[in-house]
């Protein structure tokens, strides 16, 4: 099982060098991620974006591209569609976010499913490492789905359960987060717990437990508790997979890590590999981390694709 | 201006003793508070309940020994009538809430006739002390509203300025959250924020600067946002942030209290008087803190 950022980053060195198609790395932050990623051994990158951009930030942080793969172009859209369709066509095991708003790559991820028939829908998986917590815990839908209906969180959880199961975990617990609390009347992410409990009873998601608990304050506390001290809080409360009410949320909450001393990885399974959704926002380790959790999950994800 | 919740009590200290009128006062853990509260020298207490159960619950507390009151109405629903009216004829001047049903307690709060309210919403602001900036910040509706449309949206900000301005945050910089920090026609809540953020600038809040829609890494971090080219005061500096619905806001206060472990005081906001909520993710510790606040409120209302 793999626990820790140490672990992924020990196989990582291992299992790569992964093909990954960058998109916009013309931050230098991103390409700083990519030089020390390429150092260690995790992937061999294929840098797509604006030439002149990309020139200069690669010397900025004093990385040599010229015997990369590179592709010049500046529209978004199309540099977009270039890494979903490498990566849908095997050129690439994994695909990166650089300085490009996520929308774009969305898109492309999406009419690449839809070419290839897949009928599979995708979603943002925002790992993080918390350090008092010996093993990861993620959010879901952290990026694409804006108001998930019930059937499209099935989608959701099906993705998460997967990522646990490839990162070794065998039953992975569940929370479906929803603000149903003691006023406010019936609540619609409440309601869809209680369906996506009936189908995970129903093992259609595979291993997992979707626990009772649909908040924070039900998870550490019960339903009748109350927090009587800080020093009471176990953190190995928290359940691997908080599937969240919506986009908003999901995105406030997996990026509260600015407050936190917590590692965070974003990517996408696609059907025919991952993506990598760092924050535009995010430093050079960051990245490197990031980059490395895609390797370790590419490696696991040959030949199993997520229903 | 209050930094964090021990100079809210030290403030709260100097403004003499504020009548708190606990209805229905039938628990144990309601008593410890205000004992507590009563040695700070911050309230001298009004119990509303059966009048032997609170006998009971007093005997042998530091209260016993003080200044009380006890009224004597032993139906829980009819003591927190009994207590809002007490407080709208000034006979006391904050009122907790005791052992009963939030929804109930919520609904006398904000019946218009016979209720408590200021104007026609309340709001819950979520108080933190933020370890990584020596001052407090507010996350807000955190509990009463479900999904908030622009114009509840706009209560909501005005009753946390006013909590911010009683903090002594005179000019309050608010992040309104959202998804990401572009306005995006898909995503509602960008809008909104878009719109506020409209708002203040054409100073329609006062002396309030809002910014918006930011994703929450551009509101924590001057260096992301000006990394996603977001130029504005607020990034890095809020005092409030604004959530875009409930969802959000009731998971996120949770979030910061049960995983970055900040200290969290609630404040309803909206009422005429200050109304203190018996909020199950709010520590014993921070419950005076709560009371504390009641006080700085009374002038103010809630």
């Amino acid at each position: 099982m793999i626990r820790t950022l140490d672990d992924v980053i020990k196989l990582a060195k291992e299992e790569g060098p992964k093909k990954l198609a960058v998109l916009v790395p013309d931050d230098p932050e991103f390409m700083l991620a990519i030089k020390k990623s390429w150092q260690n051994g995790y992937i061999e990158p294929v840098l797509i974006g604006d030439r002149g951009k990309m020139e200069r930030v690669a010397d900025k942080v004093e990385f040599d591209i010229s015997h990369f793969e590179k592709i010049f172009e500046e529209d978004r859209q199309t540099i977009a569609n270039l890494g979903a369709k490498m990566l849908f066509e095997g050129e690439v095991e994994i695909e990166s976010k650089g300085q490009i708003p996520t929308s774009y790559i969305y898109r492309s991820i999406i009419r690449e499913e839809s070419k290839a028939g897949s009928g599979k829908k995708i979603s943002v998986i925002s790992l993080w490492e918390i350090p008092e917590l010996d093993r990861f815990v993620a959010f879901t839908d952290t990026g694409v789905n804006i108001a998930p209906d019930y059937q499209a969180k099935v989608g959701v959880v099906k993705d998460a359960v997967f990522l646990f199961h490839l990162l070794g975990y065998s039953r992975p617990s569940v929370s479906v987060l929803s603000s149903r609390r003691e006023i406010g009347g019936p609540s619609d992410s409440y309601r869809d717990a209680q369906l996506l409990k009936s189908v995970a009873a129903s093992g259609d998601f595979g291993e997992c437990e979707i626990l009772e608990a649909t908040s924070l304050s039900d998870i550490f506390l019960g339903q009748e508790g109350r927090l009587s001290s800080y020093s009471d809080i176990n953190i190995k409360n928290l359940p691997e997979i908080l599937l969240v009410p919506n986009l908003d949320t999901g995105n406030i909450l997996c990026k509260t890590d600015f407050f936190l001393n917590v590692t965070r990885c974003s990517l996408v399974i696609s059907s025919k590999g991952l993506v990598n959704i760092p924050s535009r926002a995010d430093f050079s380790d960051s990245i490197m981390e990031q980059i490395a959790m895609c390797v370790v999950v590419a490696d696991r994800m040959k030949g199993e694709i997520s229903g | 201006m209050a930094l964090n919740f021990a100079e809210i009590l030290t403030d709260a200290q100097k403004r003499g003793r504020k009548r708190l009128v606990l209805a229905p006062a039938r628990e144990e853990r309601f008593i410890e508070v205000i004992s507590e509260a009563v040695i700070a020298s911050i309230v001298t207490p009004i119990f509303v309940g059966d009048g032997k159960v609170i006998e009971k619950l007093l005997k042998g507390t530091s209260i016993s020994s003080g200044n009380y009151e006890i009224i004597d109405v032993p139906d829980y629903q009819k003591a927190v009538s009994t207590a809002i009216n007490m407080i709208k004829e000034n006979r006391g001047d904050i009122l907790m809430q005791g052992a009963v049903p939030h929804q109930f307690f919520v609904d006398a709060i904000q019946d218009r006739e016979n209720g408590l309210l200021r104007g026609s919403l309340t709001s819950f602001v979520s108080l933190f002390e933020m370890p990584q900036r020596d001052r407090l910040a507010m996350v807000t509706d955190s509990y009463v509203n479900n999904f908030p449309t622009l114009a509840e949206k706009k209560m909501i900000v005005e009753n946390a300025v006013r909590l911010a301005n009683v903090l002594g945050i005179r000019s309050p910089k608010i992040a309104a959250l959202a998804a990401i920090e572009q306005v995006n026609p898909a995503i509602p809540s960008t809008l909104d924020a878009a719109v506020l953020s409209k708002m203040s600038g054409r100073k329609q809040f006062g002396d309030v600067t809002i910014e918006g829609p930011l994703d929450i890494d551009c509101a924590v971090s001057e260096m992301a946002a000006a990394r996603k080219g977001v130029d504005s005061v607020v990034t890095g500096n809020v005092d409030i942030y604004l959530a875009p619905d409930i969802e959000a806001g009731y998971s996120l206060s949770q979030l910061f209290v049960f995983v970055s472990r900040m200290p969290m005081a609630g404040v309803l906001m909206g009422t005429s008087r200050p109304v203190i909520l018996d909020m199950p993710f709010v520590s014993t510790d921070n419950k005076l803190t709560e009371v504390a606040m009641a006080v700085l409120l009374c002038d103010r209302g809630g």
